[in-house]
């Protein structure tokens, strides 16, 4: 079979080898795809950088009121972070993540009064 | 008493926030003649120009509650501060502003970092000791203690009896 892409003209040729693989042919060239490709995938998948993903909650130290949100539902955030600022009496809050995580959901919007030990954001 | 003074800063607590987050050294006060970028609660503006007293203070890692009611008691250190010394009558607005005939003449502001914990937390003060004019937009709701007394105060000592007040005020608080 012939294909053309733009100008140029390739003669390719597919077949099954047997083993549950296919074999194409291009010009010439032998590429076979099957399971071992498959395999090659999820070895890349796996070698993706570790998190850690268990589910933390950041809630209220004070009561107050959230002055400032940092973040967006979905976004990774890294150690140290400034997530929000709780603005409680005379003091302000910068709350921070502890760890490299991600925001799962916001519970709180901004100027809203929160109780000591509110769950403000779900951070997985 | 350490204090690290400055000719100008843009706001005394954002250079205590940034020592701190480097390392934490209790007590380590930093003052400036004079705040380019000075503010309170909200980012609010503080007009802060020579003359004015302002400083921020690193404080020892504290639980919230005692951050809490320390920066309460700091409005009734720099009231009592300036009772003792001027024999003036200052009123306590809670939670902390310090009013002289009815107009601000110290504000607060402590700012915590807190993860799990508390990691770091500074307590900045700015009080209007020697300015001898508001702008128009301020005139009516700050005073200064040069324009109440129409004389000069020593900066520095008012300095080291509010830091030795709470001082001792958070050790009767905490742990």
């Amino acid at each position: 079979m012939k294909i053309k892409i733009k100008e140029k003209v390739y003669d390719i040729e597919i077949s099954e080898t047997g083993e549950g693989k296919v074999k194409i042919m291009v010009n010439g060239k032998e590429f076979i795809f099957g399971e071992e490709e498959k395999e090659k995938i999820s070895v890349a998948q796996t070698t993706l950088p570790k998190r850690d993903f268990s589910k933390k909650e950041i809630r209220a130290p004070v009561a107050g009121t959230v002055s400032k949100i940092f973040v967006k539902e979905g976004e990774f955030t890294k150690k140290n972070q400034k997530i929000l600022i709780l603005s409680a009496m005379k003091m302000e809050n910068e709350i921070i993540s502890e760890n490299d995580s991600r925001v799962k959901e916001i519970r709180v919007k901004e100027n809203q009064q929160v109780y000591a030990d509110d769950i403000l954001l779900v951070l997985e | 008493m350490r204090i690290l003074s400055f000719k100008e800063l843009p706001s005394t607590n954002e250079k205590a926030k940034a020592l701190a987050r480097k390392k934490i050294v209790p007590w380590l006060v930093l003052s400036a003649k004079e705040q380019t970028a000075g503010y309170g609660k909200k980012k609010v503006f503080w007009f802060s120009p020579k003359g004015g007293l302002y400083f921020s203070i690193i404080l020892p890692k504290s639980q919230i509650e005692d951050l809490q009611t320390l920066t309460i008691l700091a409005a009734f250190i720099v009231a009592k501060t300036l009772k003792d010394n001027f024999s003036l009558e200052p009123l306590i607005k809670l939670p902390n502003d310090v009013l002289l005939n009815g107009k601000k003449i110290c504000g607060i502001l402590t700012e915590n970092v807190i993860g799990e914990e508390v990691k770091s937390s500074v307590i900045g003060i700015g009080l209007n000791t020697n300015i001898d004019k508001f702008p128009k937009e301020l005139e009516n709701t700050a005073t200064s203690l040069k324009i109440e007394l129409g004389k000069k105060v020593d900066n520095e000592k008012i300095l080291k009896e509010i830091i030795q007040g709470l001082k001792k005020q958070l050790a009767t608080i905490s742990d």
